[in-house]
């Protein structure tokens, strides 16, 4: 059953007929703006979610949510052969787990080198999306997705991590040299990262398992040296064959603002392994990925911590019909790489075990019904509950009452996602 | 106008339309009957189209990947390169794909689809018949594109 509140009933009515009339209003490709090569591109998704338990993009439960909206516009060409200049603004709604607005998704310019016939320099600067991962970059458009919900234990979508995750405001460098079908590239940013953005702070310091009474967000401010994130590729034939690695290193201090909270710092450290076999109806995708993170200062008692998560997914896709694929994925997360059960962390918070690992088995379908317009679903039996919004879910992060963790968040739980979308 | 290629004999993979030639006739034309009640084209060749031929038939498959994943923006006399393509589905683009590129079609579309979302990039222009493809490439300055013959 589809939400049957009028506020549910308006917004598809709004986003059908919106889509509708963007389909009929602009050809069936890219806007050509008539200068060099610059073109204008734009997508609209709209996706619908139910659980069985626990909140995911909205008020998941009952009737579903439909606050899963994604609609974007960009403009890019060459002002001169060598030189891109690209920007995408971006309208996201996933309930508790985004802002709910318009921003900036990319801004940026890219100057290319071609150094010799095999090897290409280049530097890209402005706002940049981080090259981390396989899917990273174009993550908020389903086109660029397998699936309608990326694997949740690499690319956070319902916790704060994601907008550091997502881009940087900065400079990149990157090189491509060629051999044959072989290449080879290399690509290295530096920035500010967004870590003050949308509760990051918080999640960072790791403000809500300090219980910090009367206090709504971390007192402060995040500031230090550059996020730096690398990656490293080898792709053959085009692609046929693909490995990454990506690391991404952070080292913030936060200072606080209240005498009642106290000031330290944060440093993570993540390496992350992709591979992609793309044969003609199958695609074979793992990413495995580690997340380490030293904080000191503001712990617990002042003692310095120090964590280990793991992550990772293994995905098929099969092509079996022109326009239609199928998608096959377990995907893993486990906060603490020593405690995959989760029951020690469960002995020391009083929260249930299921809070510190996620095991989600996916089945999808995606139907590109006509070349701009695509309808996906997909299935999600999910064991654990790690990567939750504790805004969706209000209660998840009570470190002050962790009995009611177990009644807010249910251990096992399905979840049917759906999405619409059409692009020009 | 018709584009009689030389870039077949560079381009392994297109010249299949060629190499009937030295066929005897009989088998050819048992051969081309066989693929018209089939109703393939596979008769043909699919070659790199420009107004100036002299820049197509030279190009190496790596060039041309090059050209057609959207790596390379600038002809070697400095002039900005324009592609125009099929839609990811026209048998046309297709063959482009796998006889001349030797790519399956949606690693072009995977391709361009992340250049175009990250803003890292700019796809060719998709247009939706083949005499399109040869109109928009002989007019546009620096244009490229395919076609059969």
């Amino acid at each position: 059953m589809l939400s049957t509140t009028p506020r549910g009933i308006a917004r598809v009515l709004g986003t059908v007929t919106g889509l509708l009339l963007i389909g009929l209003a602009t050809p069936a490709h890219a806007i050509d703006l008539g200068f060099r090569d610059f073109q204008m591109h734009g997508f609209a998704s709209q996706g619908y979610t139910y659980t069985s338990g626990n909140n995911f993009f909205g008020n998941s439960q009952d009737d579903g949510s439909l606050e899963f909206t994604e609609l974007g516009l960009n403009v890019l060409g060459h002002p001169w052969p060598n030189l891109l200049v690209a920007v995408q603004g971006l309208y996201r709604d996933t309930g508790g787990s985004d802002d709910e607005g318009f921003r900036l998704d990319y801004a940026n310019f890219d100057l290319s080198l071609p150094v010799h016939d095999n090897l290409t320099l280049g530097i890209r600067a402005g706002r940049v999306k981080n090259p981390f991962g396989l899917y990273n970059e174009a993550r908020d458009v389903i086109w660029t997705r397998p699936s309608v919900l990326l694997p949740q234990s690499i690319y956070f979508d319902s916790l704060a991590l994601r907008e550091i995750e997502l881009a940087s405001d900065g400079g990149l460098l990157y090189g491509r040299f060629a051999f044959g079908d072989h290449a080879l590239s290399a690509e290295l940013v530096a920035s500010d990262p967004r870590a003050n953005a949308s509760g990051a702070t918080d999640f960072i310091v790791g403000f809500d398992s300090l219980g910090a009474r009367g206090l709504e967000h971390a007192p402060g401010s995040l500031s230090g040296r550059l996020l730096l994130v690398g990656r490293a590729g080898y792709e053959w034939r085009e692609g046929l064959v693909r490995l990454f690695f990506t690391a991404v290193d952070f080292d913030h201090d936060f200072e606080s603002s209240s005498p009642t909270f106290p000031s330290g710092n944060a440093k993570v450290f993540a390496p992350l392994i992709s591979a992609q076999l793309n044969l003609e109806q199958w695609s074979l995708t793992g990413e495995y990925l580690r997340i380490d993170t030293e904080r000191s200062g503001f712990t617990i008692g002042g003692v310095p911590s120090e964590n280990t998560s793991e992550s990772y997914y293994l995905q098929a896709q099969y092509r079996f019909a022109p326009g239609w694929s199928a998608l096959a994925r377990y995907d893993a997360l486990f906060l603490n790489i020593d405690d995959h059960d989760g029951s020690a962390s469960a002995r020391l918070s009083g929260f249930p075990r299921d809070r510190f690992f996620a095991k989600d088995l996916t089945f999808g379908l995606r139907w590109e019904f006509h070349e701009d317009w695509l309808v996906a679903a997909e299935y999600h039996n999910i064991d654990g509950t790690a990567w939750l919004s504790p805004i969706d879910n209000p209660g998840i992060f009570d470190f002050a009452n962790p009995a009611r963790v177990r009644e807010v968040s249910d251990g096992h739980w399905d979840l049917f996602t759906l999405m619409f979308s059409y692009r020009f | 106008m018709r584009l009689r290629s030389t870039a077949g004999d560079r381009l392994g993979a297109v010249n299949r339309g060629r190499r009937l030639g030295s066929l005897p006739f009989g088998v050819c034309c048992a051969v081309l009957t066989l693929w018209c009640v089939g109703g393939s084209a596979a008769d043909t060749s699919v070659v790199p189209y420009a107004r100036s031929r002299g820049i197509v038939t030279s190009l190496t498959r790596t060039e041309l990947r090059d050209i057609f994943f959207a790596r390379q923006t600038k002809w070697p006399n400095g002039d900005p390169i324009r592609v125009f393509v099929l839609p990811d589905r026209h048998p046309l683009h297709i063959r482009f794909s796998k006889e001349v590129l030797e790519v399956y079609p949606y690693q072009l579309r995977s391709t361009w689809d992340r250049i175009l979302y990250s803003g890292t990039g700019v796809p060719p222009t998709v247009v939706n018949t083949p005499q399109e493809v040869r109109e928009r490439a002989e007019e546009t300055p620096g244009g490229i594109g395919y076609a059969e013959e």
